[in-house]
Parts: C-alpha cells; structure tokens; sequence
C-alpha cells in the first residue's frame, strides 16, 4: 500500500450547468504506483482530462477520494492543495502554459522561487533542466522566439527543475509534430527510467504504448486496464 | 497577502510584464496619468493661483509684508515718527514708507460746464507718498500706462489710479462715477472736506489693485498739508522686509516696543481682507472637486486597463495558480503594475509643473482683470496629491485583479466561465 503514491477511491464528478446535470467520472477506482508511468486514454469526452485534474488538485471530485502518499486531499484546505502543487506536483500542459512575457529561463525560475529558493539557486536549477531537454542555448529567449516543441521542453523542464513526485500530462504532444512529439516522449522515457512518476493523458496510441500502464476510460468509467506494449 | 514572498514573486512579474508590454500602450496609460496628475495640481492651482496672483498684487502694490494702521478708533498713527524709525531700524527691515490718506472728491469738468449741468465727480482716495521708500516698497513707477510718475519737487501734481477714468472704467452707475476726459495735464479739483485744491494730472497708473487703482497720489508733505496733518500723523506705515525676514517676528518686535499702543500691527496674512482668503478657500475646494472628477476617470482608466489585461490572460494566471504560485502574489504583481504607472505620471507631472508650468506662469501671468493668475502648487500639497493619485491608482489595479485572480483556477485554464 505504502508503495502507491496515488489511490482513487469511487472518485465521480459531475458537472451541473443550470438543470443539466453531467456525470463525467462514474465511480473511479485506481492506483498509481510510485516510478510508475501511466497513460490514461480514451475517445474524446470520455473524462481523461477530468481524471487528471481531480487527481492533481487542480479540481475537486463531486465524491470519492483523492490520496496523495497516504494523505486524504479532501480535507486538505486550498493553501494546503497549492503547497501540493507546487512542491508535489510538476505540470505539462497540451498548450505549453508558458508564461509570455517571461524568458525560457524565467518561466522555470518563476515557481522555484516560490518555494523560497534563492534567485541564485533558481536559475541553477532552472538553466540545468533546460539543458536536460536540450534547450541549453535557449535559455534567453521568450517562448515566442520558441518553437512548438522547444515550448514544450522549456514545460516539461519547468515542471521536472525541482523532481516533482508525480509528473503530470495533459495531451503534452497534441499540438506538436510527429518529430518533436518523438523528442518529447523521449524525454518522458529518460525521465521515467531515472525513477519519475509519470500520469500522462493521450489519445495517441503510440506514444501510450511507451507507458508502463495504459488505463482507458469511457464514458467515465475505466474500461481497459493493461500495460503498453512496449512494456510487454 | 503582503508576504515577503509573494511581494517578491510579485515584483518578479510586474518588471518582467512591464518591460516587455506594449510601449505604446504604456506610454498610453502614462499619459492618462499625467494628464490626470496635471487635472490634480493644476486645475485647483490655476483656481487658487487666480486669487492668490490678486493677494500677491495687493502685497506688491500696497501692503507689503507688515502694515501699520491707526487703532479702529482713531484716524490716524499717533507716534507715527518713532513708530517709522523703530520699523527702519530693525535689522530685517528693507524700507518702511509712511503714507497720508484722506478719502476726497475729484471734480473734472468744472471748467467747461454750463449753469445747472451735473458736475463731474469720482470719489477717490488722496494718497501722499515718500517717494523713495515708495519706490523700494511699490514701485508704482513702472505702473505709469499715461503720462509720467511724481518726481521730487513736483506741487500741485496728481498721478491718478486708472479706475477714476471713464477711459479705463467705462461704466455708468449712480452709485459710482469716474472722470471723463480727463489725460495726462488736464485740471482737476480736489475737494478735501470744505477745501477746494486745483492740481494738474502728471500721469496715469494702472494696477489689479483696487485699494491703489482709485487712488490719487501726491508727494506726502503737500498732502500733509492739504489734509492738515503734521509728520507724526501718518495714516499707514508699509514695512517691506529682507528675503527670508519673518513677518511675525517683525510684528511682534513691534509690539514688544510698546507700538501696539499707537497703532495696529498686521503682517500681511493678517491684513488682507478676509474675502480672499474665504475666495482662496473655496477655489481651493472647487478645484478639489473638479481633481476629483479627474481622480475618478483615472482609477476608471487603470481599472478597466488591469481588468482587460488581466481577462486576457485569465488563462497564463490560471496556469500560475495551478502550477502553485499564491494568487496574492499575482495580485501584488498588477498593484505593482499601477504604481508604476501612477508613479512615473506622476513624476513626469511633477517635472512639468516645477519645471516648466510654474516658471512659465512666473513669467507669463495669465492676465485677469483683477489678477495676473499664476500656478499655485504647494510641494506639499502636490505630493499629498502624487500620493492620493498613487493610492487610487493601487485600488483600482487591485480590485480587477482580484477579481480575476479569485476565479477558479481550472476554469481560468480551460477558459470556462
């Protein structure tokens, strides 16, 4: 038990706009392991996304249970679930999320001071994982100055500059092209390999099958549960 | 909210926001600051300036720094010549001129008029001056606009305030009457209680002093004698002190010799008529109350420009709170956003009003009719000003990004409403 740094427990959420009420997550259940890499799929609407944001407190289940390494996220106050984000959690977005006005550099320094790192400290860290998705001589330019997949990378380093626990994915190459999607899922693959626990949402069969585990989901339950193929 | 941290992730955002904003936008939004900072200052410095430039006249023209006047019961300064040495020989003194004055009739037309027509009258004030120490106090010279000013020696000569002349005051009233025809060496009575004095006018003055414009003046020993007064009846004493001099100490150094038992002793705070100082007051609360008006479409302004700007990156504020930077951080970074534009307004307002409208004003009066109106801006005040601006300005950047900011956070990343 101890081993597994996230559980669901009956997690559902609805969504309720005026009288209409949606049920998007229907009672799941899962754990991540710790290490692990997992790749929650689906058809689009299936609640992917939505399991993923409950799961990284970026959203509260309407019932069930989020434990994040054996703590209840339910009871946690909203300051609480921004620590959590902050020092538990690294983020990549489908759409990069990088901030524009802020450099490369800058977009990674940014939470690292948050976490009270000195500026010194910061740009260390932050210039070092730049450099470990290969954008060392990046360091200076605004993300419009960046291409797709270089926006990508300066995400995917701005979440790992301080080894977060979990490692979390949002369609991280649905905007990018075949070549800089390969670059990006080698980036995870490197990354998982040193140990980093990896949740990615994909509707890429490809790049899933590089996961340790597939979940699938639709209509808001889980469906499928197997491991990728590469992993077989 | 004001952690040491958020106040640095903070600054963190708002140099590197501001630095690569829109330099036209920001030069935009600067430029509604200072126009708002020049709406504050100068709007209620004009207003005040109007009167002040009158109460500067009055000061200039007449008063001068400290007056001596009789008691309210008697007509004139007993003790005038100790009283007139005393004052000179006070180190912070400049001058001190002595005046006669006697309300009086000038007639103008006695000599044309036929039988039964009405005779040409104005009431005027006769002044008799010491021309030297006149010259240091008023320097009334350089107001000739006609004619020439009295000269040592000159009897039986008047120089004329300009509103006893039809000429300069052409307005019909029963209840006041000017001078018509009447120029430099024309003929004019001057009737003094029974006493009847024929005088040739020298030349005519202009001032945006009333108290002098309705004057005639004389060289002081003639009126003395007109009036029937000797030396030590002087009807007022103008004091002009050295720059810096303290009017106060001067009055009360004064009274400390025992002259406030000969005379009334002001400083020209204390003698100028209390209706400017009411005017002073009020222009001063009209112009509040028009800067208001400015204050409040600035805060509208940096409002709706926070509000825009924060709306159109709800999303990139999301993203920050999600990945675990505090909101009031975010927040502190827009209020960081507004006092730098209120500040660097402000600043260029602060340079433009000192350094260029203050001087220009100086040398250029805008010319009322009853005052050269200049800019009246108090440092003081001007910074109370910069710092009320400021303070709008940090509410109205904060309330927008609050507003923002308080939004679910995963509703700002997806764009849900």
């Amino acid at each position: 038990m101890a081993d597994h740094i996230i559980e669901v427990k009956d997690l559902v959420k609805t969504y309720k706009v005026g009288e209409i009420v949606t049920p998007v997550l229907k009672g799941i259940n899962m754990h991540v392991k710790r290490g692990e890499w997992i790749a929650i799929m689906g058809r689009s609407g299936a609640g992917k996304s939505t399991l993923m944001y409950q799961m990284s407190l970026l959203d509260d289940p309407t019932s069930g249970e989020v434990i994040i390494n054996g703590r209840k996220t339910h009871t946690l106050l909203d300051k609480e679930k921004v620590r959590m984000r902050l020092y538990t959690f690294g983020y990549v977005f489908q759409d990069y999320a990088l901030m524009p006005e802020l450099t490369a550099i800058e977009n990674i320094v940014l939470p690292l001071l948050m976490e009270k790192k000195s500026t010194a400290h910061a740009y260390k860290l932050a210039a070092d994982a730049l450099d470990k998705v290969g954008l060392g001589h990046r360091l200076h330019n605004l993300p419009s100055q960046l291409s797709g997949g270089e926006q990508q990378r300066v995400s995917i380093a701005r979440a790992i500059a301080e080894t977060p626990a979990i490692l979390f994915a949002d369609e991280p190459t649905a905007n990018l092209d075949r070549e800089s999607s390969r670059q990006i899922m080698d980036i995870f693959s490197d990354l998982h390999k040193e140990g980093q626990t990896i949740i990615m949402v994909t509707h890429e069969a490809e790049y899933g099958d590089l996961a340790g585990r597939i979940i699938v989901l639709d209509d808001g339950q889980i469906v499928e549960k197997g491991e990728g193929k590469r992993h077989k | 909210m004001f952690s040491w941290l958020n106040i640095r992730i903070g600054w963190f955002l708002a140099v590197r926001q501001l630095r690569r904003a829109s330099k036209w936008t920001t030069s935009l939004i600067v430029f509604v600051m200072v126009l708002t900072f020049l709406n504050l200052v100068v709007v209620s410095g004009i207003l005040v300036g109007l009167i002040q430039g009158a109460v500067h006249a009055v000061q200039e023209k007449y008063l001068s720094d400290v007056i001596v006047s009789p008691l309210s019961d008697k007509d004139f300064i007993e003790n005038s010549v100790n009283i007139l040495a005393l004052a000179r020989s006070l180190p912070e003194v400049e001058a001190a001129t002595p005046r006669f004055r006697k309300g009086i009739q000038i007639e103008a037309n006695y000599k044309t008029r036929n039988e039964g027509d009405k005779a040409n009258m104005a009431g005027a004030q006769l002044v008799g001056i010491d021309l030297a120490s006149e010259k240091i106090i008023t320097n009334l010279s350089e107001n000739i606009i006609e004619g020439s000013f009295l000269e040592s020696g000159d009897y039986d000569q008047v120089v004329l305030g300009h509103y006893l002349l039809k000429q300069y005051l052409p307005i019909e009233s029963p209840a006041f009457t000017t001078l018509e025809d009447v120029h430099p060496g024309s003929k004019v009575r001057l009737r003094i209680g029974h006493a009847i004095r024929e005088v040739t006018v020298k030349g005519i003055l202009k001032t945006k002093v009333d108290e002098v414009s309705m004057s005639a003046f004389m060289l002081d020993a003639q009126v003395r004698g007109l009036i029937g007064r000797d030396i030590d009846n002087l009807s007022e004493i103008a004091i002009k002190l050295k720059k810096g001099a303290d009017p106060v100490q001067v009055r009360d150094e004064l009274l400390l010799r025992g002259m406030g038992e000969y005379a009334k002793i002001q400083t020209f705070e204390e003698g100028q008529p209390k209706f400017l100082k009411d005017m002073i007051k009020t222009f001063d609360l009209l112009g509040a109350g028009f800067s208001s008006i400015g204050l409040v479409v600035a805060s509208i302004t940096i409002f709706i420009v926070i509000f825009i700007n924060a709306l159109t990156r709800r999303k990139f504020i999301g993203i920050l709170k999600g990945i675990g930077i505090d909101g009031h951080a975010i927040e502190i970074s827009y209020i960081f956003q507004s006092i730098f534009y209120a500040v660097l307004g402000s600043v260029i307002g602060l340079v433009l009003v000192y350094a260029v409208l203050i001087p220009f004003f100086e040398a250029h009066p805008i010319d009322f009719p009853f005052s050269d109106g200049i800019l009246v801006a108090p440092l003081n005040a001007t910074l109370g000003r910069v710092a009320l601006l400021v303070f709008t300005t940090l509410i109205a950047g904060y309330i927008p990004a609050w507003m923002i900011v308080r939004k679910n956070t995963l509703d700002s990343i997806l764009g849900r409403e």
